[in-house]
């Protein structure tokens, strides 16, 4: 399996090419083009009521679809819902990563991919919700994000300040406390920040430029009414 | 060459910030760390057991963390195989027992209280639900008592609207008179009362009749082709008016939104409490009302009859006689379930009122069975 990213920048797509009988798994919706080759089946990941959960309880897809090259090789193109950046990582098999609900976009069949419960305190104030994706596992995953994507890298013990509607994925190497982000409560929120997360290395945190709730409330104020 | 199967992540100035992935043996006087040879040379590192500290770290604080200085700086290994840890644990001389039995006290600490948290929300969560279970009617009460008759108005009057707009209304002549004649007899006897009823007959085989909130009542010729009397048709508008005055309708809706609302803000979508709205006026026209306020209509509706000098046998006979007949589309049965037990208590209650001496209608029923009949067979 190879994969690239086409038009880098704000409306990525990624071309994956598979060899003869090889598949890879993407976000349901995902698969822009194909060759005729690679059949689309759509396959519930941990069965149903592994799929049931991830759907209610962390708003991923019902369903991820397997591209699979069954009649010879092929390549397919996948592209992500929002404007935003793709990432290419190749997972070793001891690398593990926690990915925020909407970050996925398309792993080797060999990545296995599952809904984490988090603590009460993350689920509650840390902004991805009660659930995130754990992937482990070896071969390629392919994360999107909204807006630019930036890698952090922190040494053993490093500490670095994410506001936590901007988080993508971290290693779980690394661990993360929820913090307000000025020192009172009043001014933790008018400041705009809410809460911040204090993640400490080692690892990496992989973050996006654009918040996602923000710019839903950006845009809300320009929908029409009706009546 | 066999494959490179790395069970650690080790850390370091030289190594990637993600880790470089390791093979961790545990020996008897420490541990060698192999890397993936991606460059010629195959590179491993050993460490005694006297040099390292231990500690739990990671996301979950479950993964075992050794630091050493070694010649190459300052490592930190990430372990997490659990049969890595466990050799290790084995193997460890004394000076580090003690903290290893720290960190894994660390590990236990952490899920301990994650339990307790969880259990303690899902005891919130589940006494909350069964409060809400139980205290659901006496909350529906007092926000039902809260809203204006003229919300509840407007709401069943846009249903109303939507559902005439695809009838056929009976728009004159005396079956339309007769019901027009039963609805003031009825609503003449309710004191205090907030509702302007609104009437329609729609021409119709289905053997129904439905009341909106806001007073907005609409009956089937069908109900009323099938009904003996003038009397049977009152006793079932009598039941129809009291669900309007009881506020049965908007207890329904309540309760549905409220638990749709609330399942919805459990689950985080936010796009179910907006299509709830738009809901509304199908739930109207397919709202079914509870047991408890079939009764209560039935016996309000019962005294309602009486004080309007309407015979109330007449109710009790065709709610029967409807339960009986298990033939055509006997609508009302499927949204009023009738039963035995209905009936007889209707009965009990009739008793123990006083002899009444009711009023005849004005109407002839015969004729205006008769007009049904003929303008239905001119119509098609």
């Amino acid at each position: 399996m190879k994969s690239e990213i086409l038009y880098p920048g704000a409306f990525p797509m990624v071309r994956v090419e598979l060899a003869a009988g090889e598949h890879i798994k993407a976000e349901s919706g995902a698969m822009v083009a194909s060759s005729p080759t690679v059949d689309i089946e759509s396959k519930m990941e941990g069965g149903f009521l592994g799929a049931l959960s991830r759907k209610l309880l962390t708003g991923e897809k019902f369903f991820f679809q397997t591209l699979r090259a069954s009649r010879g090789p092929g390549e397919v193109l996948l592209a992500p819902t929002v404007p935003g950046e793709i990432v290419i990582m190749e997972l070793d098999g001891v690398n593990e990563y926690l990915v925020q609900k909407d970050g996925f976009l398309a792993g080797a069949e060999s990545v296995s991919i599952e809904s984490k419960m988090q603590s009460l305190s993350r689920g509650l104030m840390g902004g991805e919700g009660f659930f995130i994706l754990r992937i482990s596992g070896k071969g390629t995953l392919i994360l999107n994000s909204f807006g630019a994507i930036h890698k952090i890298e922190l040494k053993p013990d490093q500490e670095y300040i994410v506001d936590n509607s901007h988080l993508v994925a971290w290693s779980a190497t690394t661990s993360y406390n929820i913090e307000k982000a000025a020192s009172g409560w009043v001014a933790s929120f008018t400041s705009g920040e809410g809460f911040v997360c204090r993640f400490r290395g080692p690892g990496v945190v992989y973050i996006q430029s654009r918040n996602p709730g923000s710019f839903g409330n950006w845009i809300r104020q320009f929908i029409p009414v009706s009546e | 060459m066999t494959e490179f199967h790395p069970n650690a992540l080790c850390f370091g100035h030289e190594f990637p910030a993600s880790g470089a992935p390791c093979l961790v043996h545990v020996e008897d006087h420490g541990l060698t760390i192999a890397f993936a040879h991606d460059t010629a040379e195959s590179r491993s590192e050993a460490v005694s057991f006297s040099d390292l500290t231990v500690s739990a770290g990671g996301q979950d604080h479950d993964q075992l963390v050794l630091k050493w200085t070694g010649p190459q700086g300052e490592r930190t290994l990430y372990l997490k195989n659990p049969d890595v840890i466990r050799t290790f644990r084995q193997a460890a001389p004394d000076h580090l027992t003690a903290p290893l039995e720290r960190a894994a006290e660390r590990v236990r600490q952490v899920r301990h209280r994650r339990r307790m948290v969880w259990s303690a929300v899902g005891g919130i969560v589940l006494a909350f639900v069964l409060g809400l279970w139980f205290g659901a009617d006496l909350l529906v009460e007092l926000a039902v008592a809260r809203i204006p008759v003229e919300w509840e108005q407007k709401l069943g009057e846009s249903a109303y609207k939507d559902f005439l707009a695809q009838q056929d209304i009976v728009k004159e002549g005396i079956a339309r008179s007769a019901v027009e004649e039963i609805t003031h007899r009825l609503t003449a006897q309710i004191p205090n009362n907030p509702y302007k009823f609104e009437v329609t007959v729609v021409k119709s085989d289905v053997v129904n009749a439905f009341a909106l909130p806001g007073g907005y009542i609409v009956v089937f010729t069908g109900l009323m082709k099938k009904a003996d009397s003038g009397e049977e048709v009152a006793g079932v508008m009598g039941h129809e008016l009291n669900h309007v005055l009881q506020r049965h309708g908007l207890e329904r809706i309540v309760k549905q939104l409220g638990l749709v609302a609330v399942v919805s803000i459990v689950l985080g979508d936010q796009q179910g409490l907006v299509g709830l709205a738009k809901q509304l006026g199908v739930e109207l026209l397919t709202l079914k009302f509870g047991r408890e306020q079939e009764t209560e209509a039935d016996l309000t509706g019962l005294q309602l009859l009486y004080r309007a000098k309407i015979d109330p046998s007449g109710m009790i006979s065709f709610f029967q006689r409807l339960s009986e007949k298990d033939e055509g589309r006997m609508e009302w049965l499927s949204t009023h379930p009738m039963s035995q037990g209905r009936a007889d208590r209707l009965k009990a209650e009739l008793a123990a009122m006083p002899k009444l001496s009711p009023a005849p209608f004005t109407f002839e029923w015969a004729k205006v069975r008769e007009s049904l009949g003929a303008s239905l067979l001119t119509g098609k």
